[in-house]
Formats: structure tokens, sequence, C-alpha cells
């Protein structure tokens, strides 16, 4: 059975066969092959905003203003014109047609970021069931802050982050959350998961992955602060029997046991040896002797994996001395650096060091992943970075990593190396060619815990061949093509960005970005030369 | 569409379809029990086919911790990798749909 490209006769076949079980989605889908945007409008006047993407059901155009203080949200439409001629298909477009407007209907302008605020262009979560949209306005960063109320030296801070709730029909802010002299990695929606209505903020100064909800009326609901304090009322508990708190050193053994007078949290803080003993005695006259409760839920996870290693006691201790108390220091020294929901009670954080959670590029330092469930505040896995079992369960299960949402079961149809086995056969030849495993386990896991809607949602893209949609890109003089990734492996269309007769100082730095449309055969290039200049903007769609 | 009611359909047994709900929407869809056609394939009686909530990444992560925490027996006692894998896998079955 032959599939034809046609798409008169892939229609006829539409009315006439029921697909094969399981594909009537994609057989759907393969009718973008045949409606693409071939047709460009070259620099089309429109209003000086910096564009930044659809939304995933494709009912909204979020831009924001070029000073970074409005939200600007636009309705995506489609040319609506009627031609009296009879050769229609050769016609030249109506100069109407040609206008940025006849494309899109501007919904509303809401100011977001008031005088010395700037919102965060790269921040945009999408709840899809509700339409409501999430942005973060943010002040200037702070380099070298003191470290001050329980944050982490070395982490920058920023004096006021906000987010906003709005819903996207109207432009109504719904709600808003402040974080005070704090540090979230805003960039790309790295510090924040959504996940259906639960949100997980992870606040790198201060160490606590907060978890809030969105409720259907608007609101932002605080769930939980997991960090220093696991269950909610951990807080009330230590405090109110500090006084029941008591050291037992006992020499002959080697653990130095802290308990409280109820057997609840008993934690075993271990010591080398009788001279490192003295280093942890003077810790009771800090004024926090407990590690925060996540790094205590961690660290006794660790323990417990390698004393159970060892049948033999001294073999036990041995093996305890070698993995573990040699490198407490830096176990304890671990800070969260990204976090991502596996499902509604699960948690897949990312640990490093406060030096690679600031920098750039994070891919020399050292990484560990831990598995938390939030219900019983108990760590489930802990792997390093170029863990194989890790990388093994990646291999099989990475469409659970992406977790799927109730709303858009558009990630259903995505193929990854776990559901399609070409891709698992490209996964696997270049994990044969890899010069190291533990590398090439590093190359691979480095994307974990994913950002949150990082799959960018177009039927278009999924057909064709396309790199890096929605990041920016240095753009040449080419136009880009698009080939169909099934044989035969034709051209289907070209999206050329910048003026239509092209760029004549090629000196100067260009950079270009493309927004697709989720739906229909849309798409907007931007192309920008130096920040003052007005950018070029294209539209390319299916006449 | 007519009626999707299932209950009021012929079939072999007319207990098969009896414990059904006539189209209520609170009431789950789905049968709560299920009658065999034949005696080969009788469940236990107190048979109760629910899902399960954690899918099966976090599965794994479950079980490859409660295999490090458990204490580790002398080593006949050990059971096999595979008879280990097969575990889950007979959990599996008794929790499968009945057949239509």
């Amino acid at each position: 059975m032959f599939t034809t490209h046609n798409i008169t006769s892939r229609l006829f076949e539409r009315q006439i066969r029921t697909p094969p079980p399981g594909t009537s989605i994609h057989r759907a889908r393969r009718f973008y092959e045949n409606i693409v945007p071939a047709t460009t409008i070259y620099e089309v006047e429109c209003p000086d905003n910096s564009f930044r993407k659809f939304t995933e059901d494709g009912k909204y155009l979020i831009s924001f203003s070029r000073n970074h203080q409005d939200l600007i949200v636009y309705r995506p439409t489609w040319l609506s014109f009627s031609c009296k001629h009879e050769d229609c298909d050769n016609q030249d477009l109506p100069p109407k047609a040609k206008k940025f407007e006849s494309f899109f209907t501007q919904l509303y302008s809401v100011p977001l970021a008031s005088a010395n605020e700037l919102i965060c262009k790269d921040f945009f979560l999408y709840a899809e069931s509700n339409q409501f949209g999430l942005f973060a306005t943010s002040t200037a960063q702070i380099y070298d802050a003191p470290a001050t109320g329980g944050a982490i030296q070395g982490v920058p801070s920023i004096e006021k982050i906000t987010f906003h709730l709005l819903r996207l029909e109207d432009g109504v802010v719904l709600d808003e959350r402040v974080f005070c002299n704090d540090y979230i990695n805003l960039a790309h929606s790295m510090g924040v998961f959504l996940f259906d209505d639960l949100l997980a903020i992870v606040s790198l100064r201060y160490q606590r992955i907060h978890i809030l909800q969105i409720r259907d009326s608007g609101s932002l609901v605080d769930l939980r602060a997991i960090g220093e304090f696991c269950r909610e009322d951990d807080e009330l508990f230590l405090n109110s029997s500090a006084q029941a708190s008591t050291y037992i050193y006992t020499s002959d053994k080697t653990f130095l046991v802290i308990s409280s007078a109820d057997k609840r949290a008993p934690q075993h803080m271990p010591a080398n040896n009788a001279a490192n003993g003295s280093h942890l005695e003077q810790q009771p006259a800090q004024e926090n002797p407990f590690l925060s409760g996540i790094k205590q839920r961690l660290l006794s996870f660790i323990v417990r994996g390698i004393q159970n290693e060892e049948k033999d006691e001294t073999m036990r201790i041995q093996s305890l001395k070698k993995k573990f108390y040699f490198h407490f220091q830096d176990y304890v020294d671990l800070i969260i650096w990204k976090v991502q929901f596996l499902d509604r009670h699960h948690l897949l954080i990312k640990f490093g060091s406060v030096d690679g959670a600031v920098s750039r590029n994070a891919d020399n330092h050292p990484a560990f992943f831990a598995v938390y469930n939030m219900e019983s505040t108990e760590i489930i896995a802990f792997y390093q970075m170029s863990s194989d079992e890790l990388y093994l369960l990646f291999e099989q299960f990475c469409d659970h990593f992406h977790v799927p949402s109730k709303s858009s079961p558009y990630m259903n149809f995505i193929s990854s190396h776990s559901n399609n086995i070409h891709a698992l056969e490209q996964l696997r030849s270049s994990k044969n060619k890899a010069t190291s495993f533990p590398l090439f386990i590093k190359k691979v896991l480095v994307s974990l815990p994913f950002n949150c809607q990082f799959i960018y949602k177009c039927y278009i893209i999924c057909l064709q061949l396309i790199s890096a949609a929605d990041r920016h890109r240095q753009s040449t003089d080419h136009p880009i093509k698009f080939i169909l990734r099934r044989p035969p492996h034709t051209l289907k269309f070209k999206i050329k960005p910048g003026p239509e007769a092209g760029i004549t100082d090629c000196r100067t730095k260009r950079i270009s970005s493309f927004l697709f449309h989720p739906i229909l055969p849309l798409a907007l290039s931007v192309q920008q030369t130096l920040f003052l200049q007005p950018a070029v903007v294209n539209i390319h769609f299916r006449r | 569409m007519g009626s999707w009611d299932v209950g009021i359909w012929p079939s072999f047994d007319p207990h098969n379809f009896s414990q059904l709900r006539p189209n209520d929407p609170s009431a789950p869809s789905t049968p709560i029990t299920y009658h065999p056609t034949h005696d080969r394939t009788l469940p236990p009686p107190d048979q109760v086919i629910s899902s399960e909530a954690k899918n099966i990444l976090l599965r794994q992560f479950y079980q490859r911790g409660d295999e490090k925490l458990r204490p580790k027996r002398a080593a006949p006692e050990n059971l096999s990798p595979e008879q280990e894998c097969k575990h889950p896998r007979a959990s599996f079955a008794s929790s499968s749909e009945p057949p239509k």
C-alpha cells in the first residue's frame, strides 16, 4: 500500500478508508505536509514590539513592549478578502492583505512592570485548560549579595521578583506572588515548572521549593515549601521540642546521635573519628544545628543505601568511611539546582554545587539526581550524573520524564527514543560510537530535569526538518529549507528571514527568530540587527 | 445514537452485564467485577480491579530503591535477577482489564 502525497487523493482516501488502528491522528497530521506556509510577505509594517511566542493552543500571540514593561497580546486571525477575478490564485494579494493587522488583532496591552522592574522576556508559562498565563517581572540582579537570613553564599540576589497570573482572554491580572531578596532562575523558565495546576518554584538563594496551586478562580495558593522543612508542621514541632533535644556522644561507636524527645525524626550525624567530633561539638553553639530537612532526608538515604551493601560489620564501616564520610562535606554542600514534577506527588530534583548553579556552563560541575515524594517526604532514589542505571531508565522511559499533562495529550504523539524504534537505534548507535560511556551518559542526561513547556507543540515542525525553532539563530542570507522527513525527501517550502532583496551589509550580526503557529500554517520571522534598529518582520503563510 | 446501555443487549449469560449502572454520569463506566464466561478463568472471590496510581517510571524508581534498602540475606536465598523482574509482571497480569 503506497502512501500518496497528493492532497486530493489523500482527501479521497480519508473519505473511503479508515486508518490502521491507532493512527488516525498521524494520518490527520500528514495533511500538514500539503498545507505549508510557502508564501511570504516581506517587511510587514508592524508595531515595534518583541514578539515572543504563540500559546500552545494557537489562540494568542504573546509580545512585550520594547521597554519590557508592557504585555501586548494578539489574536491570530486570517486574511478575509474576496476576489472577483476568475483566476484568483495567480493574482497578487490586495495591499490591505499585506498588513500586520490582517493577520493579528490586538486584544489588549497591560502594564505589568512598574518603574524599576522589567518583564523577564524569556519567561512565559501557559496553563491551557484555563487559558491562564504566568509572567514574571524582576528588578535588577545584585551580585555579591551578603548571605543573610539563611541564604546561600555565592548566589546573587534580586530585590523583587513578582509572578503575575493573567487570564489571557481579557488581560485581567488574577493574582500575584512576590519573592523579595531572592533568586529564581527565570531564563527560559528554568526555575519554575508547571504541571496541570501545580507550580514548583525553586528559590536558589534560600534553597526552598515552593509548591503552589493555580485554582480555577485564578488564585495562587501555597501548598508547601520544601527545603528547610519537609512536612507542614515540622517548624512548629522543632520549635516546641527544642528544649527536649539531647546530644549523646559515645566514644566507642562512630556515630554521633542527635535525637529529640519524640523519636519521630531521629537523624544520624556521623563523625569520622574523635578529631572530627570536636568539629561537630561546636555545632550546638550555632543558631541551627540541624541540616535542612531535605538535606537530612538525602543524607540518610545515602547512608542507608551504603550500609545495606555490605553484610559484614567491619566491611560496612569501611565502605561507609570510604564512600560517605570522605565526601560528607561535599554532600552537605550540595544545593538544589533544578526541579521538575514526575507526577503530582513526586519531584525530580537536581543537586549540585553552588558554583555550578550560577555559572553559565554547568556541564563541568558534578551533579546528582534525586526523586522525592512530597507526600511521604522521602527520597526514593539518588543517582550520580553519570549513573548507568539512570541512563537505562531514561532510555526506556524517556516519555515519562516529559510529564504527560491531562490537558494536552499532544505529548503522546511526539516520537522519542522510548516509543520509536528508529530513534532508539540512533541513540544506541551513538552510544556504541562514544569513546567514554560516562561522558555519553552525561551528555544525554544533561537536559534533565526538563524545562517546562520546552517541547514546542507545532504540527508542521513535527513533520519537517528543523533545528531550533524557538531559539534565536544567527542568520545568513540563505533561506531555511524545510524538507520532508519521510521519503521522498522533497523540499516542501522555504522561509527567508529578513528583507526580500537580501542583506547588503554582511558585517553586522543578525539574529533571527521564528515563531510558528501550532495549528495554522502561519509563521513569523523576526530579524534584528542592532538593538536600536527596528526589526524586520516577515509573515509566512499558506495562500 | 440510541442507548449504549450494554445491560439490555442480549448475551449468553444474563448475569454478565447486570452489574452495570444504566448511564449514570456519576458512576464509573467500567464494571467493577468480572464475570467469566467459562470455568477455566475464575477470578479469586475478593478480586478488586484498580489501576496503579504510580506511572511505570516511578514504579521502577521505587523497585530499585527497595532493592537497595532491603537488608541483604545470605547468597542462596537471594532471588536471581530474572526472577526479581518477573514479580512486577505477575502483578500486571492481575490488574489487567477483563476481556471484552
